[in-house]
C-alpha cells in the first residue's frame, strides 16, 4: 500500500501539515532540518517528500507512487536524488565536497535536485562548514533535507539556514498500532510500548528473545508472589536473579514489575483498557481482589524506590533481594 | 506435444530476444563503457541498458555526468547484424557483461531476457545467465527535438576541445569556472574557458543563421575532455550537436554523447581581453616554446614554476629563470617583430607552455599590455584563437 500524506500526518500532524501546505502552494523552503526520535517517521517523511518533489503524475499533493520517479526513489536509483550518510563514524568533509560538486551541475533529467543528509549531527565541523555557503544559495531547484536525532548537536549556523520541523514521540496508541502493522503480537505490543515510547527501539525490543523470555519470567515471578509466597524466593534466586544478572537488565525486571502493579490499579479503578498484561487476566484480577488499591500503591513506590537504589549504583541483586522479601512480606499480610 | 507446450511457456514469460553480431556488440560495449564508473552511489548505474527496437539495439553506459549511446542498426551497407526476434530492454552488471561478450566463443551471440529479468547469453556452445536489472530504473535521457541541431566538422570540434578546455578551473571554489562557456550567436561558436588566471577563446564561423536550443551553454571541461577522445576516426567527418535545458549531446553515426551542464552563469570574460597594446612581438612558435621549456627547468620545483621575459634592442626576447638552490638560466630567442616600448614581465612557464603546446601555426603574435596587466597570443594566420595569461607580480 502506496504512503501517503495523510498516513503520515497521523503520526505527525505539525510538521506534516507545514510539509503539505508547503507542496499545495508550491512554496516549500529550500532546506529542512527534520529532528525528532529514533523511529518517529522522518525518513518516511523524507522519502515521501522526495516523491512529491519529483512525481510528474501528482495526484494534488500526493505523489502517485506508481510512476518512474516515485518507484526510484523508492529503490534509490534515482539519478537527481543523492543521500549522504555517515561514511564511519561521521560525515567527513570529501563526501560534502562530491555532494556540492555533484550539484553544481543541472538535473539529469529536469532541473529539480533533492538532497538527504541523514545524521546530520554526525557531519564533521569542517564538513558542515563547506555545507553552509552552499544550503545558504543554492542554485537551481534544489532542495536539502537534514535529518537528526540531536539537533542540539547541529551547528547554530547550519540550524539557522534551515527550517526545522519537530517530530514528536509516536503516542502509545499509535505506537501499539504500528507495532501490530510489523506483525508483533498484540499482548507483546502492549507491553513494549508500556516500556518505551522509542518506535524503533520498540520494535527491537519485540522481537528480542531475551526480552520475550524477560517478561515471561517476570510473570511467572508476580503469579508466584500471589498464589504460592513461600516458592517466590526459590523462584527469584533460580530464574530472575540469573536472568537479570547486571544493572541494565535489572532496571528491565523493575520496570515489568511496575507494569503489574499499574495493571492491578488500572483494575480498582475501572480501567480495564488499560491492563498491560492482557493475557495474565485472571492472575491480575485475583491481585485485584485480595490487595487493596492502598497496598498496590505501596508496592509502586517500593518499586520506585528500588530503582532510585540501583540507579545510585545499588548492587542488583541485593536490590531484587530487597524488594522480593518486601512484597513477600506484603503478600503474606494479603493473604 | 510436451516440446510445443514447453516452447510455449518460453514464448510467454519472453521479455526480450535478440541475435546479433559479436564484434559489433564489443565495440559498441566498448564505447558506453568509457561512461560507466564504478564509483557511483547510483546502484543501476554500474549497469549497462540494452534496448532492442525494430531498428536494431542500443546500448546505454552513465555516469549521470556524461552518458554515452551506441546503437547497431540491424541492417547496414546490406550486411545484417542483428536479428531482433523480441524488442524489449534490460540493464546488466556492465563489469561482467564487457567481460563476457569480449571472450564469447562464436561470431554471433544470443540474448534472451525472461519475464523475470533472468538474462541468457549465449554463444557458440557457451551460456551465461546474468541476474538483470529493471531498466525502467534507468535514467530517462533528455528528448530532443532534431530540428535544432547545429553540425559541425568532428576535426574542428576535436581542436576546439584541445585549444580551449586545458584552461578551465580544477578546484570547485567556483564550479561554474570548470566549465568552458559555448555562446552561439550571428553565425558564430565562442567557446571560452577559464580558471581566472588564464582563459582561452576560439571562435568558429558556422553557416547556420540560428539556433534555438545553443545560445548559451556551460559545458564542464571533464565532459569535453571525454568527447575528445571517444571522436575517433570510425565515424563520419560531421557531429551533430543539441542542447536541452540541462544536457547536451552530440551525436555522431554511431555514439551519442550526452553531457549534463554546469548550473550557474558563467562570467563575463569580453571586459578582461585588453585591447590597449603597448609592446607587440611576432616569433616563431616553436623556438618560445623551446626556450621556455628549457627555462623551466630550473624552476620546476618553485611555488609558481616562474619564467621573466626581456625585450632586447628591438630584435630578441631574454629568456631568463632563477632558482635561489640551483642555480639560473639565461636564453635569447630572436623574434621577427618587436614594437612598441620596453618590457619586463614574468609569468608561470606552466601556463605559457599550456598555450604554446596549442598554438599550431609556426608563428604567434604576443601583444603584452603592460608588466602587471595580462598578456594575449594569437597565431598569425588565425583570428579565431586567442590566448590570455595573467603575468605574476615580481620585485
Amino acid at each position: 500500500m502506496a504512503m501517503t500524506w495523510s498516513d503520515l500526518a497521523k503520526k505527525q500532524p505539525a510538521a506534516m501539515r507545514i510539509l503539505m501546505n508547503g507542496i499545495r502552494n508550491n512554496r516549500l523552503a529550500h532546506a529542512y532540518l527534520f529532528s525528532g526520535g529514533r523511529g518517529v517517521g522522518k525518513r518516511e517523511a523524507a522519502s515521501h517528500l522526495a516523491r512529491a518533489f519529483f512525481c510528474r503524475a501528482r495526484d494534488g499533493i500526493e505523489p502517485c507512487g506508481a510512476c518512474p520517479d516515485c518507484k526510484r526513489i523508492d529503490s534509490g536509483n534515482h539519478p537527481d536524488v543523492v543521500v549522504i550518510q555517515p561514511d564511519g563514524r561521521s560525515i567527513k568533509k570529501p563526501q560534502i565536497a562530491s555532494l556540492i560538486k555533484a550539484f553544481s551541475y543541472k538535473g539529469v533529467e529536469t532541473s529539480k535536485k533533492l538532497f538527504i543528509i541523514e545524521q546530520a549531527d554526525l557531519l564533521t565541523s569542517q564538513a558542515a562548514n563547506s555545507l553552509l555557503k552552499f544550503i545558504e544559495e543554492p542554485q537551481g531547484n534544489t532542495l536539502c533535507i537534514l535529518i537528526t536525532e540531536h539537533s542540539q548537536k547541529i551547528l547554530a549556523t547550519i540550524l539557522s539556514r534551515c527550517q526545522v520541523l519537530h517530530f514528536k514521540p509516536l503516542s502509545k496508541e499509535l505506537l501499539v498500532h504500528h507495532l501490530l502493522e510489523n506483525g508483533v503480537s498484540r499482548v507483546m505490543a502492549k507491553t513494549v510500548s508500556a516500556v518505551t515510547s522509542d518506535a524503533e527501539e520498540a520494535t527491537t525490543l519485540s522481537k528480542d528473545e531475551w526480552f520475550a523470555n524477560s517478561r515471561s519470567i517476570v510473570l511467572h515471578f508476580m503469579e508466584d508472589l500471589l498464589t504460592r509466597p513461600n516458592h517466590a524466593i526459590i523462584t527469584m534466586y533460580e530464574k530472575c536473579a540469573l536472568h537479570f544478572n547486571d544493572s541494565d537488565k535489572m532496571k528491565m525486571m523493575l520496570r515489568l514489575m511496575l507494569i503489574w502493579f499499574r495493571d492491578v490499579m488500572a483494575l480498582h479503578i475501572g480501567q480495564n483498557d488499560n491492563v498491560v498484561y492482557v493475557d495474565r487476566m485472571e492472575s491480575l484480577t485475583e491481585a485485584a481482589e485480595k490487595m487493596t488499591a492502598e497496598q498496590a500503591a505501596c508496592a509502586l513506590s517500593l518499586l520506585m524506590e528500588a530503582q532510585r537504589r540501583l540507579q545510585s549504583n545499588g548492587n542488583p541483586l541485593s536490590v531484587l533481594e530487597y524488594v522480593s522479601l518486601k512484597l513477600q512480606e506484603g503478600a503474606g499480610v494479603y493473604a | 506435444m510436451a516440446d510445443a507446450i514447453h516452447s510455449m511457456a518460453v514464448e510467454e514469460g519472453l521479455a526480450m530476444k535478440v541475435i546479433v553480431a559479436k564484434d559489433k556488440l564489443v565495440a559498441c560495449t566498448n564505447d558506453v563503457m568509457r561512461a560507466v564508473s564504478s564509483k557511483t552511489t547510483i546502484s543501476i548505474l554500474t549497469g549497462i541498458k540494452i534496448t532492442a527496437t525494430s531498428g536494431g539495439l542500443t546500448l546505454t553506459g552513465s555516469d549521470s555526468d556524461i552518458t554515452i549511446q551506441a546503437f547497431i542498426p540491424t541492417e547496414e551497407n546490406g550486411i545484417e547484424n542483428i536479428q531482433i526476434i523480441k524488442p524489449g530492454s534490460i540493464v546488466l552488471q556492465a563489469r561482467y557483461f564487457a567481460d563476457i561478450v569480449k571472450k564469447l566463443p562464436d561470431d554471433t551471440v544470443t540474448i534472451e531476457v525472461d519475464s523475470r529479468l533472468m538474462t541468457r547469453i549465449q554463444s557458440g556452445h557457451s551460456e551465461f545467465n546474468l541476474n538483470g536489472m529493471d531498466a525502467d530504473e534507468y535514467p530517462r535521457l533528455p528528448v530532443l527535438r532534431e530540428e535544432n541541431t547545429l553540425s559541425i566538422r568532428k576535426d574542428l570540434l576535436k581542436q576546439i576541445i584541445r585549444q580551449t578546455v586545458y584552461a578551465v578551473s580544477t578546484s570547485e571554489n567556483r564550479p561554474i569556472l570548470t566549465g568552458a562557456n559555448w555562446v552561439f550567436e550571428n553565425k558564430t561558436l565562442k567557446c571560452v574557458a577559464t580558471d581566472s588566471h588564464r582563459l582561452a577563446r576560439r571562435t568558429v564561423t558556422m553557416d547556420v543563421e540560428e539556433n534555438h536550443t545553443i545560445t548559451n551553454l556551460v559545458i564542464p571541461g571533464k565532459s569535453l575532455n571525454e568527447l575528445g577522445k571517444i571522436l575517433d576516426d570510425r565515424d563520419q567527418d560531421v557531429v551533430e550537436m543539441i542542447a536541452t535545458d540541462n544536457q547536451v549531446l552530440f551525436k555522431t553515426d554511431h555514439i551519442q554523447f550526452y553531457s549534463r551542464l554546469l548550473e550557474g552563469k558563467y562570467p563575463e570574460t569580453e571586459g578582461l581581453i585588453p585591447n590597449d597594446v603597448k609592446t607587440e612581438v611576432v616569433l616563431k612558435t616553436k623556438d618560445l616554446l623551446q626556450a621556455i621549456d628549457r627555462a623551466s627547468l630550473l624552476a620546476r620545483d618553485e611555488r609558481n614554476n616562474l619564467v621573466k621575459l626581456k625585450t632586447v634592442d628591438q630584435s630578441s626576447l631574454e629568456i631568463l629563470s632563477q632558482s635561489p638552490e640551483v642555480g639560473r638560466v639565461y636564453e635569447n630567442v630572436p623574434a621577427n617583430k618587436i614594437s612598441g616600448e620596453e618590457l619586463r614581465i614574468s609569468f608561470s612557464a606552466k601556463y605559457m607552455m599550456d598555450a604554446l603546446n596549442r598554438i599550431d601555426s609556426e608563428e604567434l603574435i604576443i601583444q603584452f599590455t603592460g608588466a602587471m596587466k595580462p598578456f594575449i597570443l594569437k597565431p598569425v594566420d588565425d583570428p579565431d584563437l586567442l590566448m590570455l595569461i595573467l603575468p605574476v607580480r615580481t620585485n
